[in-house]
């Protein structure tokens, strides 16, 4: 049995203006697959349920069609809809207990549906209830409490049991997890299981992500009303399309994630339409989006273009005029007007050396728009040629490199300028990249006077206050006019990230930016950094000797060995899993323990052979004489003849 | 600076004895001809006279009042060490930078250039342009500066390599400073001591300089100079005129020359720290 949701939007009215809760939404749900739906609050999942159902309340206008099994339904037809709401299409509603009677006992609200519309006698239909409520896992006792005597899990379960009774061809659960405790969930996961298997349809509507992965064969993000992306469901956490999936599976505590939450910049509520009369035979419509703090002065969603645009960390001018529709990338569905996420930087084939020193061998680096990329390796593995070749401060010998969509190199010899603006690197030692004869104020100033981007002192004064604001720095006139070696290591880092963030960087670029600051310092001003990264919708590239602070804070992660990246992919993957013996190596010596199974001897590495080879337990010959190339294994690459599993 | 210059500077010997004859010099040369009692060109009073309540430092041979001879010497003589020395210092600082902020070929070009004017010795070029061309005292001056500029260009090229690989001024190119503002902003500020060194050293020289081609008689002879005033007085040493004749110039010349080393090591010691140590003076 099929539901098919056809370009369905619904307005809720509401006075002058009306909020706008699914906007031309389309969805094709097949017999025994199980679709989630994942958003926001606000974004109209819960809208999309209830309407399915013919629940919405009575300000709802609605446009668009709904049908089952390629049969329209008419929700005006209050009698046959009555029929068909339990019969064959069923929802477990949301906040359970409030939509348990609390005068009845729960036996007798799950006996309901067979009383009334399957015309079962009462004793007959207790029994069938009972039997439903103990196939949940809820005994006798139980089942003939009130809704207030039970716990959130039983409610859940009672809720499931009611919405199955009349084994209806279509479920909707509405957040069927929400609350619930993680042995609680797999119960749920075991009602979704068994509905697929039965070949029903199944709608989850949920907020929880890995749920929504493990349970569900294709997921569809709705943002504000609209589908963002429709993606199969194990892409979500690994491979997302659109910036919204991305920011949103990153702001989720999956297990399998070590980086810490992060979070989507800025916040949208709900969107509401204003209509201006008729122009021209066209209502004229005016669209807003609300978000908390900002009253009635809502931020200006733009008329025709994306509506994540304002949070979206890849979006041009154009994002905010153009429409977008849905198109098919792969097995995705993407509204994103750049194809889904962008690479803000790809570097290909760069190598660098300094006379007869090797810095770099050929290596390939990606960095995604809005996430954040580290490098971990050795001292003398190339880190800071690497991430200073991807800052344009430094011209590889050989490769290819790629800012933006455009070609860096041709970027550099026609307008070095416009590209700095676009890169903003942090350095190692803050003492040492800001001169000593500068104030506070002239070293953040000093982008600015460089660029020419102020027209007098006093809008200069300005952006450098708003920055160092920013970056959580006083910004009082004493403090403006102190020098370098006034101030101590964590405020100076904090003034060089200022330096850094005021000409808007679209890709930071930070070399060991915590290596001289003490713990308590360092965990502050990573804080800080990556709260930035992710209000300003920055990318960056991280560069670190220790893996275990890249873990904590990177959404991929690259290591380098002699010149090269020797793996590089999701950071949870890599250091739970890594498949280069040299990452087993850098997480092992972490604690700084003695590695007694690798071998501590340097040996001579042969040209052209695996320059891990001498240290590696897992050498054979071919390492000795063949470095081996960069191959994808799962989500991630892997220079090795011999990965571990 | 981040240092109380004032206070640092009044509690340096060096600085108080440097400063008070600067003082005394700058008077002479800006107010020389208003103080001379008498026109030093003229030669109405009675030759090789001693001293006299009139003619504080006696008459010359040629019935010229020395006291006032002296004054426009010392004037003469401090305006060819200042022009010289500015002028070299300018240059010296100007090539030095480019040289060393450019490199490559430019910078091959006039260290090859610095290297061939080092090897010609200043003096010899001096004599035979003022014999043979007679130039004016402000040429001559210039010709000097143009010889003298290598030393401190050499020094602030390698000053200049040397500060090109710091990270403020990598992060400068970074952030797109162009050549003219990381030389401006970031390297000429980095380099005063080097010029105080080479000014003092370039103006020291520049009045020895000119002393020593008027000693040789290669200015025009109506012109004033401490060399031309020692050159005569030792004509006549064997009389006893050299407390009043002789030691006035020489003594001048050496104070001018002690004048400036002074302030030049006071000034570089308070500007950079850390000469403290290597000089010794707060121990001393």
């Amino acid at each position: 049995m099929s539901l098919s949701i056809d370009r369905l939007s619904v307005l809720y009215q509401d006075g002058l203006h009306s909020i706008q809760a699914l906007d031309e939404v389309s969805l094709e749900l097949k017999p025994g697959v199980c679709l989630a739906l994942i958003g926001e609050s606000g974004s109209g999942k819960t809208t999309l349920g209830h309407a399915c159902l013919g629940l919405l309340p009575q300000n709802a206008s609605v446009e668009g069609k709904i049908s089952l099994n390629g049969q329209q339904i008419d929700y005006n037809d209050e009698t046959s809809l009555n029929q068909f709401r339990w019969n064959r299409l069923a929802m477990v509603f949301q906040n359970g207990a409030a939509s348990l009677n609390p005068v009845y006992r729960i036996i007798n609200q799950v006996a309901e549906p067979l009383i009334q519309r399957a015309d079962i006698g009462r004793a007959e239909a207790m029994l069938a209830a009972a039997q439903a409520l103990s196939e949940l896992g809820l005994n006798h006792d139980e089942c003939n409490r009130f809704s207030h005597q039970l716990s959130g899990g039983q409610i859940q379960r009672a809720l499931l049991a009611m919405a199955l009774i009349l084994d209806p061809e279509v479920l909707i659960l509405d957040e069927p997890t929400s609350g619930l405790d993680a042995v609680t969930k797999t119960i749920v996961a075991d009602v979704i299981q068994k509905a697929r298997s039965g070949n029903k349809t199944v709608l989850l509507i949920t907020h929880d992500l890995e749920f929504a992965v493990h349970n569900s064969d294709t997921i569809t993000m709705l943002y504000l009303g609209q589908i963002m992306e429709t993606l199969p469901a194990e892409d979500l956490l690994t491979s997302p399309l659109h910036p919204f999936t991305l920011a949103l599976s990153r702001s989720y505590p999956a297990m399998s994630t070590a980086r810490d939450l992060g979070g989507i910049r800025g916040d949208a509520f709900y969107r509401t339409v204003h209509q201006h009369g008729r122009q021209e035979g066209e209502i004229y419509k005016h669209s807003h989006i609300q978000s908390p703090g900002s009253g009635h002065e809502s931020s200006h969603a733009p008329p025709t273009g994306c509506l994540f645009q304002n949070r979206c960390t890849q979006a041009l001018d154009r994002c905010r005029t153009e429409p977008v529709a849905l198109e098919v990338i792969g097995d995705h569905q993407v509204r994103c007007l750049r194809h889904g996420i962008v690479s803000i930087l790809d570097l290909k084939q760069v190598e660098k050396s300094y006379g007869d020193v090797v810095a770099l061998r050929p290596t390939d680096l990606t960095i995604k728009a809005g996430e954040v990329f580290s490098i971990v390796g050795e001292t003398g593995s190339g880190k800071t040629t690497l991430a200073m070749t991807a800052a344009g401060a430094l011209k590889p010998d050989n490769g290819t490199r790629v800012f933006d969509g455009h070609d860096m190199d041709e970027w550099i010899r026609r307008d070095y300028k416009s590209l700095a603006r676009q890169i903003g690197v942090i350095y190692q030692s803050p003492a040492e990249s800001i001169s000593h004869r500068f104030t506070v104020l002239e070293a953040v100033a000093e982008p600015l006077k460089i660029h020419g981007l102020c027209r007098n002192s006093a809008e200069r004064l300005e952006r450098v206050i708003k920055v160092l604001a920013h970056v959580h720095l006083s910004t009082d006139k004493a403090f403006l006019g102190r020098y370098p070696h006034e101030l101590n290591m964590g405020a100076l880092q904090r003034v060089s990230m200022a330096r850094a963030l005021v000409l808007n960087p679209s890709l930071l670029i930070a070399d060991e930016p915590t290596s001289s600051l003490d713990p308590s310092v360092q965990a502050k001003v990573l804080k800080l950094l990556l709260d930035l990264q992710i209000e300003l919708g920055l990318s960056m590239l991280f560069v670190t000797h220790d893996i275990g602070l890249a873990r904590k804070i990177s959404d991929r992660l690259g290591v380098m060995l002699q010149g090269r990246l020797i793996e590089f992919g999701p950071a949870s993957l890599v250091i739970d899993k890594p498949a280069h013996p040299y990452t087993r190596l850098l997480i092992d010596s972490v604690s700084g323990l003695s590695q007694k199974s690798f071998n501590s001897r340097s040996g001579r590495v042969e040209p052209g052979g695996c320059p891990f080879e001498p240290r590696c337990p897992r050498a054979k010959d071919v390492c000795k004489n063949k470095n081996p190339q960069i191959l994808e294994r799962g989500h991630r690459s892997v220079a090795c003849h011999f990965p571990l599993e | 600076m981040h240092v109380n210059l004032k206070n640092e500077l009044l509690q340096d010997h060096w600085f108080v004895v440097g400063f008070g004859l600067a003082v005394l010099f700058a008077t002479v040369t800006l107010l020389g001809p208003p103080l001379a009692p008498f026109d030093p060109w003229d030669m109405s009073f009675a030759p090789i006279s001693p001293p006299t309540a009139q003619h504080l430092l006696g008459v010359n041979d040629g019935g010229q009042d020395i006291f006032s001879e002296l004054l426009y010497a010392v004037r003469n003589t401090v305006a060819f060490g200042l022009v010289s020395g500015l002028v070299a210092l300018t240059l010296g600082v100007i090539i030095g930078l480019i040289s060393g902020w450019f490199g490559g070929y430019i910078d091959t070009v006039l260290m090859r250039l610095a290297d061939v004017l080092l090897a010609i010795p200043a003096i010899m070029i001096l004599i035979l342009t003022a014999a043979l061309l007679r130039p004016s005292p402000v040429v001559l001056a210039l010709i000097l500066a143009g010889l003298m500029w290598p030393t401190i260009s050499k020094a602030i090229r390698a000053q200049t390599l040397s500060l090109r690989e710091g990270l403020h001024i990598r992060a400068a190119e970074q952030i797109g400073g162009g050549n003219w503002y990381i030389i401006r902003r970031h390297l000429m500020p980095e380099m005063f001591p080097l010029y105080l060194i080479g000014f003092a050293a370039k103006a020291r020289m520049a009045m020895f300089m000119e002393a020593s081609l008027a000693f040789l008689g290669l200015f025009d002879p109506s012109r004033k100079s401490l060399g031309m005033m020692i050159s005569y007085a030792l004509k006549y040493y064997y009389m006893d005129i050299w407390w009043n004749w002789l030691l006035p110039p020489i003594g001048c010349l050496s104070l001018l020359i002690m004048t400036v080393t002074f302030l030049a090591i006071s000034l570089e010691k308070v500007l950079d720290p850390r000469l403290k140590e290597t000089l010794g003076e707060r121990t001393a």
